[in-house]
């Protein structure tokens, strides 16, 4: 439209912005329902990821426990020596940092798991383990440290964590997942927190790393 | 039950939504409610029951989209005409008021949708991209509409504006 046109239809505007109510009180009336739900839902949301994981260790952990007895039948679970021979064989793949060694793997013997726990299980703790090493190196204000840990949370992300299908099952494997370690994360944020958590420690606001290094690290850093 | 906790942070979200009440009056008004104070106040309770969907940074279009719905109703009630009668996205072209009878003909000669692009841009003061919102379109395809809609107001007024031609009469067989 020319200006002209336009300007035109502007000036014709027949009535101004306002309102004739009491907007105070309209504002009240209005209050008095209650609000979206989803508003809260979406508060309570945010700091769940570390405490979903954490409990979603430990019913994997209970549930690995119970169906012992009907692992058997089933099919597709290994035992302790399998999961021990998995955990040392990822040792041989992944790297602790500087100072930090593998811990023994106390593994129940009357627990099972999917093909693939035991190189889950040192996923996680090598993650859990940068993770600290990352805290403690910005405490120490060590930049060299830091971006060493950084690359190596990166490439864990990268190449040995991975995203399970939505709807999958709690013991799921990665399909095709033989020697390398893998570790897979539920399809419910999981990922995407630690991602976020990693780009803003980077970015010098480490609070959520820290958090997770104290619910998950070891002991010596709770 | 609905602690404070949730329940404040709603209401300081809810408030910024609700400082555009007299631009939601206005729009209702200008596009001819009978009570277009009832359909803002409509519209905000709409807004603090869904407010999770109202976008935080720019509730307006969202606001606009909603009052707009209630003027279809409205206009329903009052025409007692069939959902599938009703313009697509405008209230019918004689409930403009006010208007210089030249530019209200101007108007009306233009579809819903068309003169419902012109009016959230010259009289809601709303960005394209905005308003592509408020319409439920991509931006984009809003602007290929809103060029279209401006070449046809022109065109009217330019009609508009010209004497009435002569009316030549055949008659058979002269």
């Amino acid at each position: 439209m020319t200006d002209h046109t336009l300007n035109r239809l502007r000036t014709a505007n027949p009535f101004p912005a306002g309102t004739a109510v009491d907007a105070d009180a309209l504002f009240d009336a209005i209050v008095v329902a209650p609000p979206d739900r989803r508003l809260a839902r979406a508060r309570r949301r945010s700091p769940r990821p570390v405490l979903v994981l954490a409990a979603a260790v430990l019913v994997f952990a209970l549930l690995a426990s119970g169906a012992y007895a009907i692992s058997g039948w089933l099919g597709g679970s290994i035992g302790g020596p399998t999961v021990r021979a998995e955990y040392a064989d990822a040792q041989k793949q992944l790297t602790m940092p500087p100072g930090y060694t593998w811990p023994a793997l106390h593994w129940p013997a009357n627990s099972v798991t999917s093909p693939g726990g035991g190189g889950a299980f040192a996923v996680s703790l090598d993650q859990d383990a940068w993770e600290c090493y990352w805290v403690d190196s910005i405490h120490s204000g060590d930049v060299a440290a830091q971006q060493k840990a950084h690359a190596a949370l990166d490439d864990l992300m990268q190449n040995h964590i991975v995203i399970a299908p939505a709807g999958a099952p709690e013991n799921y494997a990665p399909p095709g997942a033989t020697g390398t370690p893998l570790l897979a994360f539920a399809d419910d944020g999981g990922y995407a927190y630690k991602e976020r958590m990693y780009r803003e420690a980077a970015a010098g606001r480490p609070q959520l790393l820290e958090e997770s290094c104290r619910a998950n690290g070891p002991a010596s850093h709770g | 039950m609905t602690s404070e906790t949730d329940r404040r942070p709603a209401e300081e979200r809810f408030r910024a939504v609700f400082s555009h009440l007299g631009a939601v009056t206005a729009y209702a008004r200008r596009r001819g409610s009978h009570d277009a104070d009832a359909i803002a106040a409509e519209a905000m309770s709409i807004a603090w029951r869904r407010l999770a969907e109202v976008p935080r940074d720019d509730p307006l279009p969202w606001l606009y989209a909603t009052a707009r719905n209630l003027l279809h109703a409205e206009w329903r009630a009052e025409r007692r005409h069939a959902a599938a009668e009703l313009p697509e996205l405008s209230v019918p072209a004689s409930e403009l008021r006010g208007l210089d009878p030249q530019l209200d003909r101007a108007l009306r000669s233009l579809g819903p949708a068309d003169r419902e692009a012109l009016l959230l841009v010259a009289w809601e003061d709303l960005a394209p991209a905005q308003a592509a919102r408020a319409v439920g379109i991509k931006p984009t395809a809003f602007r290929v509409r809103l060029l279209r809609a401006r070449r046809r107001l022109r065109a009217a007024l330019e009609e508009d504006r010209r004497p009435a031609p002569l009316v030549q009469i055949d008659v058979e067989g002269t």
